[in-house]
């Protein structure tokens, strides 16, 4: 920009230099472009031919069939419990999902010797694989397990942790939910240490006491990287996939799946490709518009200094 | 008083939220040492009674897994050089050289980013059969970087370039020096720190995949890591528990001590795109 407005007097010379600098730009986004278009924009654009055609991958024929498998998808017994499923994670690990890492970074976030340690140990389940998180939570939870141990040691009854209903729900919720709340929590420790003191000071000396401060001075300051773990909670609730196929398959029958997992039953384990891509086509559909509404939202409840 | 009462208070919540975050990861190295005997027992012992490091031995005896590791490395590393050779001209040009409709690219990598992996998974494993790459690591390295690791870190290294002086560009071409030169002699050391988050993150995306590996590959000795963890089973007699819980530690190790080498910048890189908006 600059550099165009410098060369403004002379004409021919601006758009030489605009010409060059256009050819740079294109030049070095290349890769980037060309490895986006070869392999996202052809995978977008199949994926919505396969979802409007019926697809036996034995035979290798394809048939269009229109929106038939769309209309599947409201007809389908199991999408009653597997959108629902779906719905249920995305709500409470998103919402639950930044309550709790704002608390825990509050927490963290106090001066406190040793305090470097802790922080530290919260990150580490956010190192492990989410493969290795769910094979060792498989084996706390099964029958007889470590869980069962714990409770029966203060005297609570074994539960049925992986026979479906809302209990398994909540089992996978709580180790999508600790596996990565230390990341969550690292971004807004690091929105907190950016708070100016001087307007906390400014409250405490107007007489705020340690909740009133953080729930009109902090939170507000912060609500930027609120936002950001929010909206990043959201997109990744729609990828709770490991949990579901390690410990119960989606079973008993469909009780504890969601849609993603749905999209590779039918696509790999049964070879229905075309209900298959209806179904990604749906889930790409409601994550687009969700984070779009979202970027919305963003404006008005995002606190900003300048506008 | 108060005070370190308050202290106290607070000591005790800390100890209790480690507790909860490292118990899994105790249990996993307890049971990984116990024998298949004592790892089924009601209740559970707390520390195996006889260490058994043979779990350890089967984990590469059952499976290669020492190659799998491998596997599993080779295709991180490639994946990390294929998303900075993608990113960083993409961010460089989006924040500084700044080309006609470079906002409409900016907002069609973002939306990028959006997309889960299981909504492009049946269309790209038809690509990968189409193009031969079934069983092979084409896929895992070529399809990942160019879908998700590099427009992420795009993101990031257009953030990165944008927060430096555009002062430095018109000294640089006063000094007579090209436009490559100021790219890779003036701006890129000064975003060194981002680059490394962009290391990072997409090595770590590339070590966690699990669904992609588990549908382009076939053969034992091609699996990754993720994949290979899943097979510790005995086809009548279920998960070996043991063994299980070994590789599995095995597979945790490694990145434990990079996290303790270079804290920052796992944290940065894990944070990334996160802090920098």
């Amino acid at each position: 920009m600059s550099a165009a407005t410098q060369a403004a007097p002379s004409r021919p010379r601006r758009s030489l230099r605009t010409r060059g600098r256009n050819r740079f730009g294109y030049l070095l986004l290349a890769p980037q472009m060309i490895g986006f278009t070869a392999v996202g924009l052809v995978a977008i654009v199949w994926v919505i031919w396969l979802s409007l055609h019926d697809v036996n991958v034995l035979a290798g024929s394809q048939d269009f069939v229109g929106l038939d498998n769309y209309a599947r998808i409201l007809t389908d017994p199991s999408m009653i419990t597997v959108l629902p499923n779906t719905f249920f994670f995305v709500c409470v690990l998103s919402v639950a999902g930044t309550v709790i890492a704002l608390l825990l970074a509050v927490l963290l976030n106090q001066k406190l010797r040793g305090i470097g340690i802790f922080r530290s140990i919260v990150f580490i389940p956010a190192l492990v694989t989410m493969v290795a998180w769910a094979l060792v939570w498989s084996f706390i939870v099964q029958p007889e397990g470590l869980l069962d141990a714990l409770l029966g040691a203060v005297g609570v009854e074994a539960l049925p942790w992986l026979r479906g209903g809302w209990l398994t729900l909540v089992v996978f919720a709580v180790i999508q939910l600790t596996k990565n709340v230390g990341i969550n929590v690292m971004i807004l420790l690091g929105a907190l240490q950016a708070v100016p003191q001087e307007l906390i000071e400014a409250a405490r000396i107007d007489g705020a006491g340690r909740v009133r401060v953080l729930r009109s001075v902090v939170v507000p300051q912060i609500s930027p990287a609120i936002m950001m773990v929010f909206m990043l909670m959201i997109v990744g609730s729609f990828k709770v996939f490991e949990v579901v196929m390690l410990l119960t398959e989606g079973g008993p029958g469909v009780q504890s799946s969601v849609l993603a997992f749905e999209i590779y039953k039918q696509g790999f384990l049964l070879n229905d490709v075309g209900y298959a891509s209806a179904l990604a086509v749906l889930l790409f559909a409601v994550i687009l518009l969700l984070t779009a509404a979202l970027w919305q939202a963003r404006k008005r409840v995002v606190f900003h200094e300048n506008d | 008083m108060r005070r370190t009462v308050g202290r106290g208070a607070n000591y005790l919540v800390l100890v209790l939220l480690a507790l909860v975050a490292l118990a899994p990861i105790l249990w996993m190295l307890s049971a990984s040492l116990k024998t298949p005997g004592e790892i089924l027992r009601y209740p559970p012992t707390i520390l195996p009674e006889d260490i058994r490091w043979e779990n350890y031995t089967e984990v590469f005896t059952l499976q290669p897994f020492a190659q799998q590791f491998l596997n599993s490395i080779v295709i991180m590393a490639l994946v990390a050089v294929l998303t900075l050779v993608m990113s960083i001209p993409a961010g460089y040009a989006l924040a500084r050289v700044r080309p006609v409709a470079a906002g409409a690219v900016f907002l069609l990598l973002l939306s990028v980013i959006f997309i889960p992996p299981e909504a492009t998974i049946i269309p790209l494993f038809q690509y990968a059969a189409k193009l031969g790459w079934v069983d092979t690591h084409y896929p895992l390295i070529i399809f990942t970087a160019a879908l998700v690791t590099a427009p992420i870190a795009t993101f990031v290294m257009r953030q990165a370039f944008l927060t430096l002086p555009a002062e430095f560009e018109d000294a640089a071409s006063i000094d007579g020096s090209g436009r490559w030169r100021t790219m890779m002699q003036i701006y890129l050391p000064l975003v060194r720190p981002s680059v490394a988050s962009v290391v990072v993150l997409s090595c770590w995306y590339s070590w966690n995949q699990f669904l992609e590996p588990l549908i382009y590959l076939r053969s034992p000795e091609k699996l990754t890591v993720p994949v290979a963890l899943t097979h510790y089973e005995d086809p009548l007699a279920g998960p070996l528990w043991g063994v299980q819980m070994a590789a599995t530690t095995l597979s945790v190790i490694p990145v434990l001590l990079v996290f303790f080498l270079a804290q920052r910048h796992v944290v940065s890189g894990l944070t990334a795109g996160g802090l920098k908006s």
